[in-house]
């Protein structure tokens, strides 16, 4: 019994010291109450989607996830890289720390740009299209929207990775940063004629230009009601590069160990 | 010997306020096989990765190869760290081909090399085998094929054979020195195991609380020393005991850890009579042996009690 007692004190301590597991684990359930709980309530009138199919309305929210869920497992090959000792073989080798990452990083886009077009294509023959722009072009444009958005997940997925220690940390915070975007981006149910504080965040959330270009790629029969494409890709551009960059600016070191 | 391979002035180091390296200064000669000794935390693993990092420090100077570290330069280098430096969900030959590519080789190439070098450390059947089926011993043989497949000129070995049995130990040097034939590379080799460091280094350096102590050759060090080390188990040994013995003629440094007295002496027949005579009853045990490393060692860098001067 001194030993259960002695090791569950052990696990209350390690988690009440793991601050990011602590609060992430508490904010996430919350916000998707205040998200989707509010989303769900004034967005999903049949009446709201193009068609009132629902079915393919989700189709580009599920290729976000997709690509959501790919770059966050894809970069916690960071941690197995430093756990492993990879890392500092990497580090020692002769190419910049920067090359490295930029190594990595292209694993985990190509990865979640495979992953979520494998979506898109699977869905696609049992959901109505309208492909406006034609099937081969509304798939290119499918394919530069998800890339860009991979980008932009590898760039938070490395910003965060570079600052958090542990693993279960850094898939908490993940979680805590991108679920709310995914919620409250269009991905499961219309932005517009949502309350006007959620509209705001959903016009400043980069995952909403994603979700708004795979809808006019694929699913919508017009663009009224969109940001549009060419607003899109310069968001989805901009913030990429953004994020990324950011991600770079702290990057680990063989003279401490990359932890 | 030319210009040293790896040439260090006045090193600092900090890991927050604490100073891992405080001035630390050494040169490595071109060819030569280096040990640096000194006991947990007193800087070794520090300045090999420093060199590994090919980084400039912040305080003091630091020249590989002539040179001001820059990031190119660790193309020349190879390092062993203390730790494995490896994927589990890699094969041995993705391991290697992986690595050979890092370092400017073709796959090609590298599969090729990886396994004349597989062969020479008994590694040739496990090619295809993956790193999570591998003994300990033979991931440590892993890690120097891995370090020698670009034919690196400064080979860095953190600690290499830590945590590995005798016979994986004996195998691996074997193996190392067989790879080695009629190939003069830099090798600077961190470690705490005093007969190893004897065994394979030319030249040696005892670092102690991020300096350098003490540095030649195994030959040179000894000879500083008394020529015989007498290792007397001794049971509650008292300071004044200790100080008695200190003062004898002949007696060199007497230090004294776990109840065992070390006494380094020029003539060992005479000092043991007077040891019994001293503490008749007392004595368990007695141990006479040439003066090693390890003696020349706790000369320099011990932490054991050691009877003060003023006590003599």
């Amino acid at each position: 019994m001194n030993a259960a007692l002695a090791l569950f004190e052990r696990d209350i301590k390690g988690v009440l010291r793991s601050r990011s597991q602590l609060y992430s684990s508490i904010m996430t359930p919350l916000l998707l109450l205040v998200f989707l709980g509010n989303g769900v309530s004034s967005g999903l009138e049949p009446s709201r989607l193009s068609a009132g199919n629902f079915t393919a309305y989700l189709v580009a929210g599920a290729v976000v996830m997709t690509a959501v869920f790919s770059s966050t497992f894809s970069s916690a090959s960071y941690y197995r890289d430093r756990d492993s000792g990879l890392l500092r073989m990497l580090l020692s080798s002769p190419h910049s720390t920067r090359t490295i990452l930029l190594g990595k990083s292209l694993a985990g886009v190509v990865i979640g740009v495979v992953q979520a077009l494998v979506v898109l294509l699977v869905a696609a023959p049992f959901v109505d299209f309208e492909w406006q722009y034609g099937i081969a072009a509304g798939i290119a444009l499918a394919l530069a929207a998800v890339l860009l958005l991979n980008v932009l997940l590898a760039g938070i997925a490395q910003a965060l990775a570079s600052r958090i220690q542990t693993m279960q940390g850094f898939h908490l915070l993940m979680n805590l940063a991108l679920f709310p975007l995914l919620f409250f981006s269009g991905a499961f149910f219309p932005v517009d004629g949502l309350p006007a504080w959620l509209e705001v965040l959903a016009r400043v959330n980069p995952l909403s230009y994603a979700v708004d270009a795979l809808q006019l790629a694929a699913y919508a029969d017009g663009t009224v009601g969109y940001f549009g494409l060419a607003v899109d890709f310069a968001v989805l551009t901009v913030v990429a590069i953004a994020v990324y960059a950011a991600g770079l600016a702290r990057m680990p070191r063989l003279t401490w160990s990359g932890k | 010997m030319g210009e040293p391979a790896v040439e260090a002035q006045g090193i600092v180091h900090r890991y927050g306020e604490r100073r891992a390296l405080d001035g630390f200064s050494l040169e490595v000669p071109e060819g030569c096989v280096f040990g640096l000794l000194g006991p947990n935390g007193s800087g070794k693993s520090t300045f090999i990765t420093m060199v590994a990092a090919a980084e400039q420090p912040a305080e003091g100077q630091l020249r590989i190869f002539g040179e001001p570290p820059s990031a190119g330069l660790r193309g020349r280098i190879a390092t062993v760290f203390q730790e494995n430096a490896q994927d589990p969900l890699l094969t041995v030959g993705e391991t290697l081909r992986l690595a050979g590519r890092l370092f400017g080789m073709s796959g090609a190439a590298a599969a090729e090399r990886g396994r004349r070098l597989l062969g020479t450390f008994g590694l040739a059947e496990r090619e295809r085998d993956s790193i999570g089926a591998l003994s300990g011993g033979m991931r440590r043989r892993l890690e120097m094929t891995r370090a020698l497949l670009h034919d690196p000129e400064l080979l860095l070995l953190d600690e290499p054979t830590t945590g590995v049995d005798p016979e994986e130990r004996r195998a691996l040097w074997d193996a190392l020195l067989n790879a080695e034939r009629g190939r003069r590379r830099t090798v600077l080799l961190a470690t705490n195991d005093l007969a190893e460091a004897d065994g394979v280094c030319e030249q040696v350096a005892f670092i102690k609380d991020g300096r350098v102590v003490a540095t030649g050759t195994p030959a040179e060090l000894k000879a500083g020393l008394r020529h015989e080390s007498v290792r007397v188990g001794w049971p509650g040994v008292t300071p004044a005991q200790l100080a008695e013995v200190a003062a004898w003629p002949g007696a060199g440094e007497v230090t004294v850890a776990d109840d065992v007295v070390h006494i380094a002496t020029d003539d060992a027949a005479a000092l043991v009579p007077r040891l019994f005579a001293t503490a008749p009853g007392a004595i368990r045990s007695v141990t006479i042996d040439r003066s090693t490393l390890e003696d020349a060692y706790f000369q320099h860098v011990s932490r054991r009690g050691a009877v003060p001067e003023a006590a003599r």
